[in-house]
């Protein structure tokens, strides 16, 4: 396993005119577990199979362990791959299968044995060794496509592309976690691309978010949850993301829509807020406080729908021209038709600049 | 519009997909037929739009036996997974051809057309071909045309099972909204329990080619009738725990027990499975004494565990538990940190248990999840 580096690397499918990727600069250490995380279109495919080698970037290079790839084939970085769909041979059976990658160094025998049936034994596939993959599943063959990818030890990294995106979800849970396992157990240098926030924040302690092409944060899931760099990473991670609202910056407040956030003075005199400013606020729909009773400094909302999301009730909020969801437990009595009062915790807000400024995270103080 | 489907048979071969199916739908519902990938969910759906023949059995539309009526006929709209659009049509084109074919005039189609794509946002790419619209935009245009022809009865299988998680977060509140201002009936198939959650009034449960349970979405989802109910409409999945009832305790392990007249629950002495779900389950610091986010009066039941993994899910953190060889599945509603091996106590609110016998039928649900 090794350090996997990418260095000012940009790349453009028409000759330069658009950027699928702009300027990456990211590195993963040897035997982290990390993700790329985005929506169709961001990037994050591209920059997978740059790093795997199967893209030579516009611009940039890629390093393993502090060494120039950027001209070798995938074979030459030694990368493995695991894609969307299963690739298997059909007619092998599942030992086979998983021995392939082996023999094909010229492992020998007893190795390959010895490397088969740990691999099998992990991802639970022992039962099905001399089963032929076509008499399979979809979920078994992958569990074979990822077991083909861990199965060398002299492997660089192994690239995760979408690999759960066939399995339903309960069989989801459980491949999920035999994928964490399996990197606990094994230490390798993995990075998966995904769109699906879950798979990435469960699989990777460490995760790049992506959108248009740019990488905008890379963290932990934990940081990426309380301190989202960019008001679109607070709204990509997060069921439901983010509440995001566009508001101005007062002497001692923020005027959002018809409400007056009264925030303490000092937040309109850190460095980075200028009183007149447009900025956007963020609160996450967890921590909106609500309750049916007045309080000062509360704004009243009325809840146009509830909706359960299995373990909490979701609000969906009007008021003072603002709309915005809340998250309550689940045995809360509120209705739509209610209007109930609405506050956002001090330390809970999150101010970036407006969109025509960048959208860049404000750091401010917070007077108790 | 109603819907009555009665002792339905379909077999394909020696594959089962319909046995004996019984499904009662009334006007104005928003069903959601929950099952995982290869339940017949598809198949069931085709026999509702009139492009599959049951081997037996009768289909009612509004009283009326259709049961061999062509599908052109019964005035259904379907959404596929794979979204289907004219490639070659623009957009307009694509949300008037079923509109052309039943003969509307001119007017009426370009009024119709603006208005359902108004409806689910689209009505700046008219001009534009499918293949320049995004996946999200293409099945948008797909949910359109069935929009468009004011169908009776609109079905979709799995429309949102090729979109980005984000995507498919957003548009179920779109389609929700865009449901409530519709009058037709909605039949969603999904093996996902949040599609369900978020959009449906009803949920019906497909397993073995028959609808094992079926209500509105939040009776189904707090009360399951059997263990299958509980595993398929489950989000992070519910856990089952095998029990035994002996001297008036509910016993998990020596260490997890609860007195059954404590659940207010009347339960004969012999073996059961204990249902519950990770949201059920708390977990604290060792020796912590009550749980986080506790409400009053809650009849927990806490012994030591060891954290096996965590995960931080979205908003949430999924702790995987190993308490006396019972693996369980804790989730705790914030953001937070617990390492491998770590020795922790976990709290299982009994209140929300529900307790089934081993062969899948529910006995009874404790108190906070039972009727009414």
């Amino acid at each position: 396993m090794a350090t996997v580096e990418l260095v000012n690397v940009a790349h453009s499918y028409d000759g330069s005119k658009t950027y699928a990727v702009k300027d990456i600069n990211l590195s993963w250490q040897d035997g982290v577990a990390s993700a790329l995380l985005g929506p169709s279109g961001c990037g994050k495919t591209t920059l997978l199979k740059i790093i795997s080698g199967l893209l030579k970037p516009s611009e940039g290079k890629v390093l393993i362990d502090g060494q120039d790839v950027t001209a070798q084939s995938p074979r030459e970085r030694n990368v493995a791959q695991v894609f969307q769909f299963p690739v298997v041979y059909e007619t092998l059976n599942v030992y086979n299968n998983l021995a392939f990658p082996l023999r094909n160094r010229g492992v020998d025998k007893a190795e390959v044995d010895r490397s088969v049936r740990a691999v099998a034994e992990m991802l639970e596939l022992t039962p099905y060794l001399k089963k032929r993959a076509n008499r399979l599943g979809a979920a078994e063959k992958q569990r074979i496509s990822m077991g083909r990818g861990i199965v060398r030890s002299d492997t660089t990294a192994v690239l995760f592309d979408e690999p759960l995106t066939i399995i339903d979800p309960q069989q989801k849970w459980h491949l999920r976690r035999k994928l964490k396992e399996l990197h606990q157990r094994l230490n390798l240098t993995m990075i998966y691309v995904t769109h699906d926030q879950h798979e990435a924040l469960t699989f990777a302690d460490q995760v790049t978010v992506m959108d248009a092409g740019e990488a905008l944060q890379t963290a932990s899931p934990e940081e990426l949850h309380h301190q989202p760099a960019a008001p679109f990473v607070g709204y990509f991670i997060g069921s439901p993301g983010m509440n995001l609202f566009d508001g101005k910056a007062l002497d001692g407040g923020i005027q959002l829509a018809d409400t007056h956030l009264p925030l303490a003075p000092d937040l309109a005199e850190g460095n980075s807020v200028q009183v007149g400013n447009s900025v956007q606020v963020g609160i996450r729909p967890e921590y909106v406080q609500v309750s049916r009773d007045a309080h000062e400094g509360w704004f009243p909302a009325t809840i146009t729908r509830t909706m359960l999301t299995g373990n909490a009730l979701m609000l969906e909020l009007t008021g003072e021209n603002l709309q915005l969801k809340a998250i309550v437990p689940e045995e809360s009595p509120l209705q739509a038709g209610e209007t109930i009062y609405v506050h956002f915790p001090h330390d809970k807000v999150l101010l970036y600049s407006s969109r025509q400024d960048g959208g860049k995270r404000l750091e401010t103080q917070v007077a108790a | 519009m109603s819907l009555q489907l009665t002792h339905i048979n379909k077999r394909y071969g020696n594959n089962i997909k319909c046995r004996d199916l019984n499904l009662s739908l009334d006007p104005g519902m928003f069903l959601a037929l929950i099952a995982p990938t290869g339940a017949g969910k598809t198949t069931l759906l085709r026999i509702m739009a009139g492009l599959e023949k049951p081997d037996s059995g009768r289909v009612f539309m509004d009283g009326e036996d259709v049961t061999k009526v062509h599908v052109r006929k019964r005035n259904v709209a379907m959404v596929y997974q794979q979204f289907i659009n004219y490639p070659s049509l623009t957009v307009f084109e694509n949300i008037a051809s079923p509109l052309k074919v039943a003969g509307y005039d001119a007017s009426t189609v370009k009024t119709r057309v603006h208005t359902v794509a108004q409806q689910v946002r689209i009505s700046e790419f008219l001009d534009r071909l499918p293949q320049q619209l995004s996946g999200g935009q293409q099945q948008r245009v797909a949910i359109a045309r069935a929009l468009a022809k004011d169908a009776k009865l609109i079905l979709l299988d799995e429309p949102l099972g090729n979109l980005d998680y984000k995507l498919r977060e957003d548009l179920r509140l779109e389609l929700k909204t865009i449901a409530s201002e519709s009058e037709a009936m909605f039949v969603y198939a999904t093996p996902e329990p949040l599609d369900a959650l978020t959009m449906a009034s009803h949920a019906a449960i497909l397993e073995g080619g028959q609808i094992i349970q079926m209500g509105d979405v939040r009776s189904v989802y707090l009360r399951p009738n059997q263990i299958a109910s509980g595993r398929y409409f489950s989000d992070p999945p519910m856990n089952f725990l095998p029990a035994t009832v002996s001297g008036g305790q509910l016993l998990i392990t020596e260490d997890v027990h609860v007195d059954v007249r404590k659940l207010e629950l009347s339960l004969e002495p012999g073996d059961y499975v204990v249902g519950i779900r990770p949201h059920h389950i708390n977990v604290t610091p060792t020796n912590a004494d009550t749980p986080p986010h506790t409400y009053e009066g809650a009849t927990w039941m806490s012994a030591a565990a060891t954290v096996t993994l965590s995960e931080i899910v979205g908003s949430d953190t999924t702790v995987h538990l190993e308490h006396e060889g019972v693996k369980l599945t804790a989730l705790s509603q914030d953001v937070g940190h617990f390492h491998l091996g770590e020795a922790v106590t976990m709290h299982l609110n009994s209140d929300y248990m529900h307790v089934f016998v081993p062969s899948g039928k529910l006995v009874a649900s404790a108190k906070a999840v039972r009727g009414g």
